[in-house]
């Protein structure tokens, strides 16, 4: 089963522009609330009209502008959990997840249903009296009940606790693999995206930003608006000093970074570049312990400190000019001796270092990848 | 101190609520004595008149309803999920005979569809069809009166449904229709059957609309609200018309009691 979504959306106040497919996966539409990202979701499921564009489900076009083309939702063969859920309410969980059921052994899916969703007991209940996290089981099995093979769920696993979530990830993950789903999955959620996504696509106000594999959206983000949206603490501003063939040399604040050639462009020398690295990548040295040959190394000293528990943020003025945030689990943070000093030297290690293009407003082009399907 | 001035209101919203009760009741209370105390009663309910009135007010009215539910649901499903401009108008048209003396709809109506009037006076020429004064008549009268009552509960009932049960009723496969029957009905019973009811209280009820389009023919035309007041104005007087209110009262009453019975079951169930 493929996905093949290419659709424009102008609205009032509201531009909207992605282009993406999926495959037997699972897809996460990630960004802030407003991104586009359930937008895309109501696109597929034909509750929203394009303004142009085509979409394919499997072999099935559902709609195309170009063709006048633009089946009603009835239609189109998806199963879809809408963020609210929507849970018919005068209707039993039995009832609600039969509804969409279309041919023979109604009654036997329905009890394979009730079982996988653990939601046997509760057959004859109202979604009333139901807890959140019932209700959100409810809501899935309904849609699975559907038997396609494209599943649209919007956050739905908003209302869980975290011990229910990470059940019913990995039931979610388990389903894709024994169902031969196609998965597009909506989450705001940094955390969540990670854990459950194939790939990533990252939405900001209406635009694509990048649809690849997880840890080539997580490691190199497209730009600095990707990276800043997958929690990358620390973007650094520079200039291109040096260019060999897979090395760069990069000058910020008098320092110089050696960086490794980034895969979709060519930064020329004097080019103005963000080099964006995690904050739990970089490593704290003490200021005597002296290793010539180590490459990125960066006094600074600590200015501001977060205690998270199991990690430690530290902010740090540095001889870059620019702040530097920096992540420590608890234990090294101990058995460094944080607490007692000040004055450090970061190691910014050059496999974690990315280079992006300056201008991180201007929504670059996807690279469709097309090979990277985990 | 603090407390007696805080009594002092409550004690006169009581006395006032008190008085607006009584107002209410009492009248019941008169006719119950009134039709309990006199002879002539029982004559005046089992007579020829009556019986004719009763059975005339009982299937008319509940036609309208029919006619009223069977027209106006869409209308009202149509109103309550579209938007265009001038709807606010178009509304307020619709819920215009709610607040019209039934005298202007009776007047009104004739001028439509009396013999002479705009659509009636054309199908007399051609067809040889008079409308008025006839049992149509009734019903058309009645109808313009209470069907707005009706559309009025449908549109606010079908309002209320959230509109995303039923996209996710698409989503799930459903037709229009089948969104329709067993989502939107469902959630707006309460509203639909509110309303059926002051529909087909107010087409029984119906009086000077029916007088002036209709007239007051017994077997015909004369429905029980004409009947009583023929009675009242006959040699019998007050008292015959006490007994037949009576009965009006208590035919309305069962019928009512046996409709809302129903719709909770069906509410239940459903």
């Amino acid at each position: 089963m493929t996905l093949n979504f290419n659709a424009e959306l102008q609205l009032k106040d509201f531009s909207y522009n992605a282009q993406f497919e999926a495959g037997n996966e699972i897809v996460v539409l990630f960004g802030h609330s407003g991104a586009g990202k359930s937008l895309t979701l109501q696109l597929i499921a034909g509750l929203l009209k394009p303004t142009r564009g085509r979409i394919t489900i499997g072999a099935e076009t559902v709609f195309d502008s170009d063709a006048g083309l633009d089946l009603p939702p009835q239609d189109r063969s998806l199963g879809y959990v809408v963020q609210d859920l929507a849970l018919f309410p005068h209707m039993t969980v039995g009832e609600n997840i039969a509804f969409g059921m279309t041919g023979s052994a109604q009654e036997q899916r329905l009890s394979d249903l009730l079982d996988l969703m653990g939601l046997n007991n509760l057959r004859d209940r109202r979604p009333l009296s139901l807890s959140g996290g019932q209700r959100q089981r409810t809501a899935l099995a309904r849609a699975l009940a559907r038997e396609t093979n494209l599943l649209l769920l919007d956050e739905p696993f908003s209302a869980l606790d975290e011990s229910l979530r990470v059940e019913l990830r990995r039931e979610l993950i388990r389903l894709r693999s024994e169902l031969d789903l196609s998965v597009i999955f909506v989450t705001h959620d940094l955390r969540e995206a990670h854990l459950v996504a194939d790939r990533l696509a990252v939405f900001d106000e209406g635009r694509l930003l990048q649809f690849e594999g997880r840890e080539h959206v997580f490691r190199q983000p497209a730009n600095g608006r990707v990276a800043e949206l997958t929690g990358v603490a620390n973007i650094l501003r520079g200039r291109v000093s040096v260019v060999k063939p897979g090395d760069l040399t990069i000058e910020a604040g008098g320092t110089i970074l050696r960086v490794p050639e980034p895969r979709n462009w060519h930064p020329a020398e004097g080019d103005s570049v963000e080099v964006a690295i995690r904050a739990e990548r970089i490593n704290l040295r003490r200021l005597d312990v002296n290793e010539p040959g180590k490459a990125n190394l960066v006094g600074a000293t600590i200015r501001e400190e977060l205690a998270y528990g199991a990690t430690h943020t530290l902010r740090f003025t540095t001889a870059l000019g620019q702040p530097i945030e920096v992540e420590i689990a608890a234990r090294p943070y101990e058995v460094m001796g944080v607490a007692k000093q000040k004055s450090w030297t970061l190691e910014l290690p050059p496999e974690d270092l990315h280079l992006m293009p300056l201008s991180s407003k201007s929504a670059v082009e996807a690279p469709r990848a097309s090979a990277t399907t985990a | 101190m603090i407390a007696l001035r805080a009594r002092i209101p409550l004690a006169s919203a009581g006395l006032l609520c008190a008085i607006f009760a009584v107002f209410f009741v009492l009248p019941f209370a008169g006719l119950i004595e009134r039709g309990l105390g006199e002879d002539g009663a029982w004559k005046a309910i089992s007579s020829d008149t009556a019986l004719d009135a009763l059975v005339l007010s009982l299937w008319t009215s509940t036609l309208s309803l029919l006619i009223a539910i069977v027209a106006g649901t869409p209308v009202a499903y149509w109103l309550s999920h579209t938007r265009f401009p001038g709807k606010g108008v178009l509304e307020a048209l619709i819920d215009l005979p709610i607040v019209l003396p039934p005298t202007i709809a009776g007047v009104a109506l004739l001028t439509a569809f009396g013999r002479k009037g705009l659509l009636g006076g054309p199908l007399d020429d051609w067809f040889g069809l008079t409308l008025g004064f006839s049992t149509a008549a009734v019903i058309m009268a009645q109808l313009f009166v209470s069907a707005p009552f009706y559309v009025r509960a449908a549109r606010a009932g079908f309002a209320s449904v959230d509109a995303q049960f039923e996209r996710v009723a698409h989503t799930l496969g459903a037709s229009r229709l089948r969104a329709f029957t067993q989502i939107v009905l469902p959630l707006s019973w309460p509203s639909l059957a509110a309303g059926a009811a002051l529909c087909w209280a107010r087409a029984l009820g119906e009086l000077g609309a029916t007088l002036i389009f209709a007239g007051n023919l017994q077997g015909e035309t004369q429905t029980m609200p004409l009947a009583i007041l023929n009675t009242f104005e006959s040699a019998e007087g007050l008292t015959a018309a006490v007994a037949l209110a009576i009965l009006l009262l208590a035919v309305a009453l069962v019928a009512l009691a046996i409709f809302w019975m129903f719709s909770s079951r069906a509410r239940g169930t459903a």
